[in-house]
């Protein structure tokens, strides 16, 4: 039965996308699917009060390593950007940063309502409202503040979206950002002013990622061409 | 004429010529090539290091009724080796820009090469020696010419550094010229073979002063506890090329001149009947105990260092300790690793001298607060580096593994886990400290400063590369080197140990290195397929593109922690670092200016004159008493 399931599922899939001759590539797939939401690495940027809860959360009693998930300390090596609380606008930028710094696949959620909607900064002008204007968010998880159990409710349900994202197409939030990019940065130039940029070249990332839709360049994209001082790699010279 | 003869004709003709030749460009085309000379006649004289024949010099000089002659062992061979390939090197390295620089910078680059010829002539000249007249007289050259090269560096600190040296060195020498007469009063003779029946006529406490004299005089040029002071900052400041010839060979002609005297002629079975405290301490295993603090001890001081040439000749001192350490087991495998480890270590040592004195041609300094992340800008060098400390580590593939592993070996099987603890312990602080001399050197942050930096030119990465070469072909098959070691061991009377391409075959649990090495090939070959081949996309980035806790990395944000490198260490042992042997030194200091003060004042005081006449009188006096004594 279940092996019946998993065939209509795929043949689903293959009309979607490109033919792919492997037969059983989509099973690779599905099981890649299912590894990845099996193992995720979570780099907790501690913005607000909402890191108050990730301790009890990550230790024996609510204990997030049975899910898979455990801290990591830098961003190339993580896949999970969790921001817990008011981002100001001075944080927000760094934030960014190492949100351009992950590797994709890369998921974003946003803990606390200080995150969906300034929560009670709203008034605040040194507050950035919403998290999803900067970046895509995958998961939000509102409260002020969440407890553990709704922490890790919201981590389970990152983890099912990762796990159908074939089928349902919640978990790449990410690829939204590639594909969308002129919206992001003309909200980020809006926050931060013209000369905003990080030393990420993330028009260069969706090309390599095979990710560039329409919305990647516009007139926020050519504004940062003006201003852009990229920073080209080093290389080995004899 | 024979071949030793042939060989020793080359190389005063090669001093002569260095000497005379004052051009600088033909000079140091010349040098090098006589080196490259002298290692071509030392591989005809290869019978000597394969078959343990001897070559006697038909040159002799008779002094005093007995004759002064040089001869060559597959000992002398062995050590003649590494110390002409090692000036060879060296020589190379200068030959060209570096030589420029040098010039440019106010120094004299023919006494630089006059310093290293003459180092190395002096150098054949005491193990060439085939008496102990003759030994003397070569080993006050070598300390001459050790000094010539240490003060050639204007700094302050070289001088005083030079001066230190030739202090311990006259003491040294001082020791060996008291045991000299010790042999003589009992034999009449300076022959090697009276030193065996000079010892064996003495009573015990006799043979304690007779060892320890010969100890002394050797130990201080080798560096070995108590006398380690003045070596490292003695090799350190000292032109670079140069430094890399003393620290990978000078001081190994204390480890010579102890293999023949104490190992061969005393014999390690007499030293382990002298018991100093029955049943724990016998004079062997206190040498033993010498040369596992000697592992310790400036290794840890290395670790604290720095300075980059510092740090290596801090290393110098300390590894000597796993030579002699493994002698002192009187075994097949651990005097076979002890005996390697000279080879092994001149090679690392003088490649990584050469690196450290490349990244001085290019950014002008050694200190290692001062540079990093020069990887990008000297990819070669940071092999060529990379390679040296694998081997100066003691790690799989490179040459210093199988010394060492020999060496623990023996310590193993011996039952000495004091000891192996002991050795351990020394690697444990070399593995530190080399991290930190490659990880404040080439990795980390690239300087604003170091940005136009290039690789150094090929007339010096020739020799560095080839240098790394012997550093993993030693390391891959140690069988090319082993057949000299067994017949060093046949000629001093030590077991021989038994050996094939790979390594060395012995009834319980041998090594071949080729399969060690091919198994660690085979992992980083199956992570590399998986990386380059099954997908792995690598993207190159600048290094400000880099995480710091989200903060944005500029020129002026230093990310690079080189400055007090093992804080957490420190805070375990830093107690430990007490400065009790140059307390010592300084005390011993003391007390003999003092005494030097007080007869200065009473000779001052005194009329000088009358004192000068009562000194006359009282020596007139004795030799008058004595000659009549003697007449009657």
């Amino acid at each position: 039965m279940m092996k019946k399931e998993l065939k209509i599922k795929s043949n689903k899939t293959n009309q979607q996308k490109q033919k792919r001759t492997n037969p059983l590539a989509n099973v690779f797939d599905d099981f890649i699917d299912f590894c990845q939401s099996k193992s995720l690495f979570m780099l907790h940027y501690c913005t607000g009060c909402g890191a108050i809860e990730l301790p009890p959360a990550m230790t024996s009693r609510f204990d997030m390593e049975r899910l898979g998930i455990q801290p990591m300390v830098t961003p190339r090596q993580a896949d999970i950007l969790l921001v817990t609380g008011y981002v100001s606008v001075k944080t927000l930028k760094r934030v960014i940063l190492t949100y351009e710094q992950m590797q994709a696949p890369k998921y974003v959620i946003g803990i606390c309502s200080c995150t969906v909607n300034g929560g009670m900064y709203w008034q605040s002008y040194a507050t950035a409202k919403k998290l999803n204007e900067y970046m895509p968010v995958d998961v939000y998880i509102a409260g002020c503040m969440p407890r553990p159990e709704a922490v890790l409710e919201g981590l389970n349900r990152l983890k099912n979206n990762i796990k159908n994202d074939r089928k349902e197409q919640k978990g790449s939030a990410w690829k939204d950002y590639y594909k969308n990019y002129d919206y992001y940065l003309g909200n980020q130039q809006n926050l931060f002013g013209k000369e905003w940029q990080t030393p990420v070249d993330v028009i260069a990332e969706a090309k390599l990622y095979g990710l560039e839709g329409e919305g990647t360049y516009g007139e926020n994209t050519k504004k940062l061409k003006m201003v852009q001082h990229p920073l080209l790699p080093q290389e080995m010279k004899l | 004429m024979n071949l030793l003869d042939q060989f020793f004709v080359i190389v005063a003709v090669a001093l002569i010529s260095i000497a005379m030749l004052r051009n600088i460009k033909v000079n140091s085309i010349v040098s090098t090539l006589w080196y490259v000379l002298m290692v071509v006649m030392l591989a005809r004289m290869s019978s000597v290091a394969y078959n343990a024949d001897t070559i006697t010099s038909a040159f002799s000089i008779e002094l005093l009724g007995f004759r002064m002659y040089w001869k060559f062992t597959a000992l002398s061979w062995f050590f003649s080796i590494i110390t002409v390939v090692s000036a060879l090197a060296s020589s190379l390295f200068m030959s060209g820009d570096w030589g420029k620089q040098y010039r440019q910078q106010g120094g004299n680059y023919g006494l630089l090469q006059l310093a290293l010829i003459l180092n190395v002539v002096s150098m054949l000249i005491l193990l060439a020696s085939g008496d102990l007249l003759s030994l003397f007289i070569g080993w006050e050259f070598v300390s001459w010419a050790s000094f010539l090269m240490m003060v050639l560096m204007p700094s302050k600190t070289a001088k005083k550094a030079a001066v230190k040296y030739v202090i311990y060195a006259i003491v040294g020498a001082m020791a060996l010229l008291a045991a000299l007469a010790m042999v003589y009063a009992s034999s009449g003779s300076l022959d090697f073979t009276q030193i065996t029946d000079a010892f064996i006529q003495m009573t015990d406490n006799m043979k304690f002063g007779f060892v320890l004299l010969f100890f002394i005089g050797f130990a201080i040029k080798m560096g070995l506890l108590p006398f380690h002071l003045w070596q490292a900052v003695a090799y350190a400041e000292t032109p670079g090329p140069g430094a890399a010839f003393l620290g990978a060979i000078s001081s190994r002609m204390g480890l010579f001149t102890i293999l023949v005297v104490i190992v061969q002629f005393i014999g390690l079975g007499n030293l382990e009947e002298m018991n100093i405290a029955l049943p724990y301490l016998n004079m062997k295993s206190l040498l033993a105990w010498i040369a596992a603090l000697t592992t310790i001890i400036p290794t840890y001081i290395a670790l604290q260092q720095h300075d980059a040439k510092r740090l290596l000749a801090w290393h110098g001192v300390g590894q000597g300790g796993y030579m002699l350490l493994g002698i002192m087991m009187y075994d097949s495998i651990g005097s076979a690793g002890g005996l390697m480890h000279v080879l092994n270590h001149a090679s690392y040592q003088a490649a990584l001298f050469l690196t450290v004195v490349a990244v001085v041609y290019r950014t002008g300094t050694s200190d290692l607060n001062k540079l990093g992340g020069l990887v990008t800008q000297m990819p070669l060098t940071f092999l060529v580096m990379l390679i040296g400390i694998i081997g100066l580590a003691g790690l799989p593939p490179m040459n210093g593994f199988v010394s060492k592993w020999m060496v623990y070996r023996s310590l193993l099987v011996n039952g000495e886990p004091l000891l192996f603890v002991a050795a351990v312990l020394g690697t444990l602080g070399t593995i530190l400290s080399v991290y930190k001399l490659i990880h404040n050197t080439f990795l980390g942050q690239l300087r604003v400063e170091h940005q136009q930096v290039r690789e150094v030119p090929w007339s010096m990465m020739v020799p560095m590369l080839g240098l790394s070469v012997i550093v993993f072909i030693t390391g891959f098959m140690p069988g090319l080197i082993l057949p000299w070691i067994a017949s060093i061991q046949e000629t001093i009377g030590l077991p021989v140990v038994t050996y094939h391409l790979g390594g060395i075959e012995y009834a319980k649990g041998g090594l071949d290195m080729i399969w060690v090495s091919g198994i660690l090939f085979y992992g980083f070959g199956v992570g590399a397929l998986i990386f380059y081949f099954l997908g792995g996309k690598a993207k190159r980035i600048h290094q400000y593109d880099n995480y710091a806790g989200g903060h944005f990395l500029s020129s002026e944000v230093k990310y690079h922690y080189s400055n007090n490198f093992y804080p957490g260490l420190m805070h375990l042992i830093g107690n430990w670092y007490r400065g009790s042997f140059k307390w010592m030194e300084n005390v011993i200091v003391s007390a003999l200016s003092f005494v030097s003060k007080l007869f200065e004042n009473m000779y001052r005081s005194r009329q000088p004159v009358m004192l000068l006449v009562l000194v006359a009188v009282v020596a007139l006096f004795s030799i008058y008493k004595n000659y009549s004594g003697a007449g009657s």
